[in-house]
């Protein structure tokens, strides 16, 4: 009986107000990056750029021909990528198209403008959000925990339902807790480095960071893995919430209010 | 079913949403302001630290690209380059105490510096070139400075083609770092014409655009606002920023 079940107090005000902003941060940060991008569309896993070491390459060999190589291999992409929207109500050779960039038609400057400005409102959401999780001791509970790695399996098996309860835990799940950690400690800060190491300024006053990642056109290529890979956790995040209670979540989300489920209320 | 509808008309829409929104605010003059406040914020907290990374002679690219013009259309240029730079000048002028006209033989009687670096290019790519030259801060040593400059402006002979000069603008520090330089050999060669010949200015700490080619004069001024489109640089005035470091 869904009614009877518990309303809690779930998630603090900075918890909520860092989510969002940290969303939004994010959404531009994509559109205005694959501007960037689309300025030198190609990815080489060196320090200086190194047609030999190319890991991904977006281009339009003719004339209304889109095509995408991954390690070598080239595969049509017209329309997609290569040869897409202009954002100009045209077609052009460009590799992301210009309905997902930011602005939509090509312009680096603008591009850089908007990515460097929101690059600050995403770290310091992120590290408000991190520091007042650890003050609180909320990290506690979604932090994955030497404990935790024997109830991977079994999550995994509910979830396939090839198990019919999931292990018992707390507030999140074990599974939650490996996406959770993998964002907050992996993808994110590989992300901020990764974007701090293309800058040939930080690079001369850290010359580390550049070097920990392999040169500055592989940090170009760790920054741009540890997008996909964010926004890999945004698919399996916003499929976690449609299964389990939109309307329920989108509140706890806004409100802080949560309606337990059935096996404790796990948070998404 | 739902789910993954929920999913992909959730991320498509967030995505599809950011574009035109984003192309919108673009536009908004108070909006595209406070994006450009960023630029101060950045120029605190990276500025002009430590030392661009040095390179083997082994690690020298093959190619590398040219994203200028090949060859400036400034109407004294082509006589000049026809001379071989016999009559060049560069001048270094403005905020100083002893204005000075450096020939091409004084330049390379001054050059003290022969370094291999990385030039990173605003559009992504990067590649390694051995650079020798005079260090900036040696000519401006001999020019001395007064007081009141705060920036070294670099014009060169290249002109757009709606007329507009092309110019760059360093403050005194950068000026000073010791990695700043103005480059007379690239790659163990003079400079050729499409590479920004005879001298051009290289800034291994920041990014490509700062590099000028075909200096002639370097202007030291109070401010930057009353020069051309008044943000110290030809980019710089069509929106990229004037801090180059990031």
């Amino acid at each position: 009986m869904v009614s009877e079940r518990k309303i809690v107090y779930r998630h603090s005000l900075v918890t909520r107000v860092t989510h969002w902003a940290f969303f939004v941060a994010f959404l531009v940060l994509v559109s205005s990056g694959l501007q960037i991008f689309n300025a030198a569309p190609y990815l080489d896993a060196s320090d200086k750029t190194d047609a030999s070491r190319r890991v991904l390459a977006i281009g339009s060999p003719a004339q209304g021909v889109g095509t995408t190589s991954v390690f070598g291999r080239a595969f049509t992409t017209t329309g997609w990528l290569g040869w897409t929207d202009d954002g100009m109500g045209g077609r052009d050779a460009r590799a992301f198209p210009g309905w997902i960039t930011i602005p939509s038609y090509r312009d680096l400057a603008d591009g850089r403008r908007w990515h460097l400005f929101f690059a600050w409102i995403m770290v310091v959401c992120g590290a408000a959000y991190l520091i007042w999780g650890f003050a609180r001791r909320d990290l506690r509970e979604l932090v994955l925990r030497p404990g935790d790695v024997p109830k991977i399996w079994p999550m995994q098996l509910y979830y396939l339902r090839l198990r019919s309860e999931p292990p018992p835990h707390g507030k999140y799940n074990p599974l939650q807790k490996v996406s959770y950690t993998l964002v907050l400690f992996v993808f994110a800060p590989l992300l901020v480095l990764s974007g701090l190491a293309l800058s040939p300024g930080f690079d001369a006053w850290m010359p580390w960071g550049m070097h920990l990642l392999g040169g500055r056109q592989f940090a170009r290529l760790w920054h741009f893995a540890a997008m996909a890979a964010l926004l890999g956790f945004l698919v399996v995040h916003l499929g976690a919430v449609a299964t389990t209670g939109v309307f329920n979540h989108l509140r706890s989300m806004l409100s802080g209010y949560y309606r337990l489920g059935a096996h404790d209320g796990t948070g998404v | 079913m739902r789910r993954r509808l929920f999913i992909a008309a959730s991320v498509s829409a967030a995505l599809s949403a950011c574009s035109p929104l984003g192309t919108k605010l673009n536009e908004n003059a108070g909006f595209h302001h406070l994006l450009e406040s960023a630029e101060a914020l950045n120029h605190r907290v990276i500025g002009t630290r430590g030392r661009a990374r040095e390179y083997a002679e082994s690690d020298i690219s093959a190619d590398f690209p040219i994203n200028s013009l090949p060859t400036p259309s400034g109407g004294s240029y082509a006589d000049l380059a026809r001379g071989g730079f016999k009559n060049y000048h560069l001048l270094v002028d403005g905020l100083v105490d002893r204005p000075q006209h450096f020939t091409l033989d004084q330049l390379n009687h001054l050059s003290d510096l022969d370094q291999i670096t990385r030039h990173d290019c605003v559009e992504g790519w990067s590649v390694v070139a051995r650079w020798q030259g005079v260090r900036l801060s040696t000519l401006l040593q001999i020019a001395a400075p007064k007081l009141s400059a705060r920036y070294a402006v670099f014009h060169s002979f290249d002109v757009d083609d709606s007329g507009t000069p092309y110019y760059e603008s360093l403050n005194l520090e950068q000026a000073a770092h010791p990695q700043t330089m103005l480059s007379l050999r690239q790659n163990g060669k003079p400079l050729e014409v499409d590479r920004g010949a005879p001298v051009r200015l290289t800034v291994p700490t920041q990014l490509g655009y700062k590099s000028a080619k075909w200096v002639r004069r370097v202007e030291l001024v109070a401010s930057l606002g009353g020069m051309f489109g008044g943000k110290g640089g030809y980019w710089e005035d069509q929106g990229y920023e004037w801090y180059a470091g990031i």
